[in-house]
């Protein structure tokens, strides 16, 4: 317990460090770090709240990133309050979400995985059709740039996300969704409409991921419309998820922040090589670690405690041995 | 009538599984529902649970048609299923496998530590008691199977249908199941058995029916039907 009292104030020291950072650090570049780590958390986590959680294996969640990105970043384009836009692409993400999900996740397992790529690749091709132009803010909005109003919002988002899959793993919600994730048919069996709950946690998923698009729309100063829908979108946060810890609260910002410091001490020395050492890593993750870091850190007490079991028992072997021999 | 199932059928490809079956389930009663291997028992609790749809036919609970509706439902109304391939959920504690059930079954309510404690005492009931924070795929074939004993009650079952609940159970572990049949009985909930095991059958049922081929081929207390001739032609040939 002390251990986990030390982690608490650990955690609080963390946050309230978040929250004062602008008003200390000069440089923007520290602020942008901190976003990106945010806003890779809040999209990482919003997947993991239906793959992790409900352990429906969403590969379509750039789409939902991108409608968010691109709603938010027209309406406010166009005068709109950043908060109602980002209002709206959330709300547009959500609507996508149930207008894909419902006929979507009839399909179980790797189809559902496979039609949700799909449907995201369609949507990204049909986007950079229509809005093949780049979108940059307008010299007005150049000279208003700050980072500080960026970081807050993901911040917030982080935030928000996080204590959403806090308050599902300790619910009736998280339970279904849980006996779901483990076994489907029994699920129904004991009661779980197990339909509705997929519905409604891809929903909330899509939605939360729209919200981190719309923050990215917000923060980015160019981009192709298309780029919001590229796929990475969708892998970085599965990886991320993954190597945090999928289903599991705190996973997503571990996984973010040692992503993005791999990311950016790989990418400067091996340039787009370093995909390669994350698909691996990828690999290595769920073949040995399935629980990801946070896993890792909750057995350290358990493995410490076998490791000194295992050690007195092999010093105890080797005296009776020692002994049995004249 | 609490359980009613009329002129049921169900075919995979040619395959009749279920043949134009119609049975009655009485409240309070034990049935027993028997038959060689792929003569459709497991088909027939498949089609009451509502894991798979009849092609043809009725089913209902006291009386209302449930024919169409999900299992999720039908477990809501109150019947409850065990399997016959144990299927604990794997990651989950043996605690939680059963309040899961708990939040979900018939009159199911919030998640509040009364739940909790509910589904501590039918681990306690099941003799699990000790293995709560043990996770599903940690417990033995014999946990197992208490496992989804209790996990079934815990949907607060007016029917259960057990598959195979003695399934490779040694004698003394056969023994405490029966005891705990009885027990659940004595709680006014209903039983419909399939199960191989002909001496506990005997002891425990009030009633069997027995299967050939999707359809009955005789009814009656255990020891009358057992002795019929058609009987011991589908188990021992000719």
């Amino acid at each position: 317990m002390r251990i986990g009292a030390a982690v608490r104030v650990m955690a609080l020291a963390g946050a309230a460090a978040l929250v004062v950072m602008p008003a200390f650090t000069a440089t923007s570049v520290v602020l942008n770090w901190g976003f990106l780590i945010l806003l890779y958390t809040a999209l990482a986590q919003s997947w993991n709240l239906l793959g992790g959680f409900g352990g429906q294996v969403n590969l379509g969640h750039a789409a939902f990133f991108g409608l968010g990105a691109l709603t938010t970043r027209i309406l406010w384009l166009h005068g709109m309050a950043v908060s109602a836009a980002l209002l709206a692409g959330t709300a547009a993400a959500a609507a996508a979400g149930l207008v894909i999900g419902a006929p979507g996740l009839r399909l179980r397992g790797p189809y559902f995985a496979v039609g949700t790529l799909a449907v995201a690749e369609i949507l990204r091709i049909t986007v950079g059709n229509i809005l093949p132009e780049v979108s940059s803010l307008p010299a007005a909005r150049l000279a208003a740039y700050a980072i500080t109003p960026r970081y807050y919002l993901a911040l917030g988002l982080a935030a928000c996300v996080t204590i959403t899959a806090r308050m599902l793993a300790h619910s009736r919600f998280g339970y279904g969704l849980a006996a779901m994730r483990e076994d489907e048919e029994v699920a129904e069996a004991i009661g779980v409409s197990t339909f509705r709950y997929k519905l409604l946690a891809f929903i909330i998923s899509s939605g939360f991921a729209g919200a981190a698009g719309g923050v990215f729309g917000y923060y980015h100063l160019s981009f192709y419309p298309q780029f919001a829908f590229n796929p990475v979108w969708t892998f970085d946060a599965l990886l991320i998820t993954f190597l945090g810890g999928v289903g599991t609260v705190w996973g997503p910002l571990a996984g973010a922040v040692f992503f993005l410091l791999l990311r950016e001490v790989l990418a400067l020395r091996l340039g787009e090589l370093h995909l390669l050492i994350f698909g691996v890593l990828f690999i290595l993750i769920v073949a040995a670690l399935p629980g990801g870091f946070v896993e890792a850190w909750r057995s350290l007490p358990v493995m410490r405690r076998e490791l000194v079991a295992e050690a007195s028992n092999s010093v105890a072997d080797s005296v009776r041995r020692r002994r049995r021999s004249p | 009538m609490l359980l009613q199932v009329e002129g049921l059928c169900k075919a995979f490809g040619g395959l009749r599984a279920v043949d134009d079956l119609s049975l009655v389930v009485s409240e309070g009663e034990i049935l027993g529902l028997l038959g060689p291997n792929g003569s459709g028992k497991t088909t027939v609790f498949n089609l009451i649970a509502g894991a798979l749809r009849a092609d043809a036919g009725l089913v209902r609970l006291s009386g209302r048609d449930i024919t169409r509706h999900p299992a999720s439902i039908r477990t809501r109304l109150g019947i409850a299923r065990t399997f016959q391939l144990v299927r604990p959920l794997p990651h989950l504690t043996a605690l939680d496998n059963v309040l899961v059930a708990q939040l979900f079954g018939r009159g199911a309510g919030p998640l509040r530590p009364e739940a909790r404690d509910a589904s501590r005492r039918l681990l306690d009931l099941v003799g699990l008691g000790a293995k709560a924070s043990v996770p599903g795929a940690n417990l033995t074939l014999a946990e197992r199977k208490r496992l989804e004993i209790a996990r079934a009650l815990a949907t607060h079952p007016r029917v259960m249908l057990l598959d195979e609940p003695l399934g490779g159970l040694n004698a003394t572990e056969v023994q405490t199941a029966l005891a705990l049949l009885r027990t659940i009985r004595a709680d006014d909930v209903t039983l419909v058995i399939v199960e191989h095991n002909v001496p506990a059958v005997r002891s425990l049922c009030d009633r069997i029916i027995v299967l050939n081929s999707g359809r009955p081929i005789a009814e009656g207390k255990p020891d009358e039907a057992l002795a019929r001739p058609e009987v011991i032609e589908v188990y021992l040939g000719r």
